[in-house]
């Protein structure tokens, strides 16, 4: 009766090995007992989830307003760079990152600990293109979200800024970024939750996330395929539940009074 | 209200013959030759007149005639192909734009408050970014522009939270919170609800008592009586005729601003 009301997230591995698991059916006991593995997996996916999602911010918001304000060779390359990104299949882009790629990742592992899930390590190399993969692939989709944004903060706040001897940086920066960002939150919120899956394809190049951990799982006990990918479907609908939830909280605390913007 | 109407009398001898006539130094803002088009379409085809410091210029014109082009043109948010646009002697294109800006404000038709920003950050951006000015002393200073305009109540609001009118109204304390030489007004009150349109008249015609050295895009032509030094006709941009306001109302050179002037009085009356 204390398992049925734990949630996943808060689940505590020690308790799990001392409760009695007999009621339940053998292949979600089998679930159960490998939680330990599972739960790395589940923090592997979220720490690569925020780094893609992070470097996709950082990249995309200047790739975004270089699309809005930029001129010349910078924004044709820019928007060359985004088509081009956003073309290939990510699996393609990950296993480039990987194999192909002339980039020195790092090898090793990397221990990380995170609550409620504990320790686990992270396979460098595989994290890192993975990273960069997504993040890259991220950043060509953000773009899109904040060029759309900052194309519908009217034009007439960026002419009161400068009217009043601002600098067009000072303008994007104090008048346009502020609005943008917020009106962005709801493809921001789609872009989360599809990074957020798709962290799912790393598998493709070995790294220990949680879909390749339940893979790991389910070829060792191939009885129980469908109740390990309930379970691992039921990890990604909270976590995106949650992220989205936290977002819509975000917007309603940066709402504008008044209901503009 | 008397010192304007002074001033009034010595602008209308030489306004009717754009150059001589002027005593003391520079005009504060004198515009020659000026010439705009874009592409093809030639908006502006050879504009010139001078305004002095406290004078107030009220411009009207058909739609299309070029004024808010000319007016945008002279803090440069539109660039200019010919002619030239100086402020107390020096042409503005020599100017750094932003510090051109700062000394020349503007106030929009369509407002233009910081949408996410509450009346008094909106009047504190340009102090605190432009200006350097610390936060209290921006606030400061803010505070008094708002009550200036009749805000100070509504400090806290943000612009979705005020009507038309105060959004306006706060517009203005924006623009003359920077300490500008002159303002520029575009059609300040045509996306105002009509019973809305006068308290912002009030606001100017209170710039215009205290000395504001104003340029003004507008219909309002009870506001064009009172508070005028001089009106201008501007039509296929070029100006057909400027002179006194009385003048223009009461004998108008040419039949043009005549018929312009008949049709707006009809339908601001109708109104």
């Amino acid at each position: 009766m204390v398992l049925s009301s734990a949630s996943p997230l808060v689940f505590d591995p020690i308790a799990a090995q001392a409760l009695p698991l007999e009621w339940l059916p053998p292949d979600w006991q089998f679930v159960v007992r490998n939680w330990d593995y599972l739960a790395g997996g589940l923090g592997v996916t979220i720490v690569l989830t925020a780094t893609s999602i992070l470097l996709g911010f950082l990249a995309g918001f200047p790739m975004g307003a270089i699309e809005v304000y930029g001129s010349g060779p910078l924004k044709r390359l820019v928007s060359t760079v985004g088509v081009v990104l956003r073309a290939i299949p990510i699996v393609v882009i990950l296993v480039f990152m990987f194999f192909v790629a002339p980039i020195p990742f790092p090898s090793g592992e990397f221990g990380m600990w995170l609550p409620g899930i504990g320790s686990f390590d992270i396979g460098l190399s595989a994290f890192a293109a993975a990273t960069v993969g997504l993040g890259l692939r991220s950043a060509a989709y953000q773009a899109q979200i904040f060029r759309g944004a900052l194309q519908s903060v009217s034009g007439g706040q960026m002419e009161a800024a400068r009217s009043v001897g601002m600098s067009k940086l000072q303008a994007i920066r104090h008048v346009i970024m502020p609005q943008a960002l917020r009106r962005s939150i709801p493809g921001f919120q789609n872009e989360f939750t599809i990074v957020l899956k798709d962290t799912s394809v790393a598998f493709a190049i070995g790294l220990a996330e949680l879909l390749k951990r339940s893979y790991d799982l389910f070829v060792e006990s191939t009885t129980a395929v469908l109740e390990v990918i309930l379970f691992i479907s039921i990890l990604y609908f909270i976590m995106t539940f949650v992220t989205n939830r936290t977002l819509d909280y975000l917007g309603e605390y940066y709402a504008i009074p008044g209901g503009e913007g | 209200m008397s010192e304007r109407t002074d001033g009034r009398g010595d602008v209308s001898e030489p306004s009717s013959t754009a150059e001589d006539g002027r005593s003391a130094g520079d005009p504060l803002l004198r515009v020659e030759n000026l010439q705009k088009s874009y592409g093809d379409e030639t908006v502006l085809r050879g504009i010139d007149f001078d305004l002095d410091r406290r004078d107030v210029e009220v411009i009207i014109g058909p739609s299309g005639s070029g004024k808010s082009t000319m007016l945008r043109c002279v803090n440069r948010l539109t660039e200019f192909q010919g002619g030239t646009i100086s402020l107390d002697g020096e042409s503005v294109m020599a100017m750094n734009e932003n510090e051109l800006r700062r000394r020349v404000g503007m106030v929009f038709q369509d407002i233009n408050l910081f949408a996410h920003l509450t009346a008094l950050e909106n009047v504190t951006l340009g102090l605190r970014k432009v200006l350097d000015m610390s936060k209290g002393d921006a606030e400061d200073k803010a505070m008094s522009q708002l009550e200036r305009v009749g805000l100070a109540p509504q400090a806290a609001s943000y612009p979705a939270e005020l009507s038309g009118g105060q959004k306006q109204r706060v517009g203005i304390a924006r623009a003359l919170a920077m300490d500008p030489e002159l303002l520029l007004f575009d059609e300040p009150t045509s996306a105002l609800d009509p019973e809305l349109v006068g308290e912002v008249l009030e606001v100017m015609r209170d710039l215009a008592d205290g000395g504001m050295t104003m340029l003004v895009v507008t219909h309002e032509m009870g506001f064009a009586r009172r508070a005028a030094s001089s009106l201008m006709f501007l039509d296929e941009g070029k100006i057909v005729e400027r002179g006194p306001p009385e003048q223009l109302f009461d004998s108008p050179e040419r039949d043009r601003t005549r018929e312009f002037l008949a049709r707006l009085t009809t339908i601001s009356e109708e109104a």
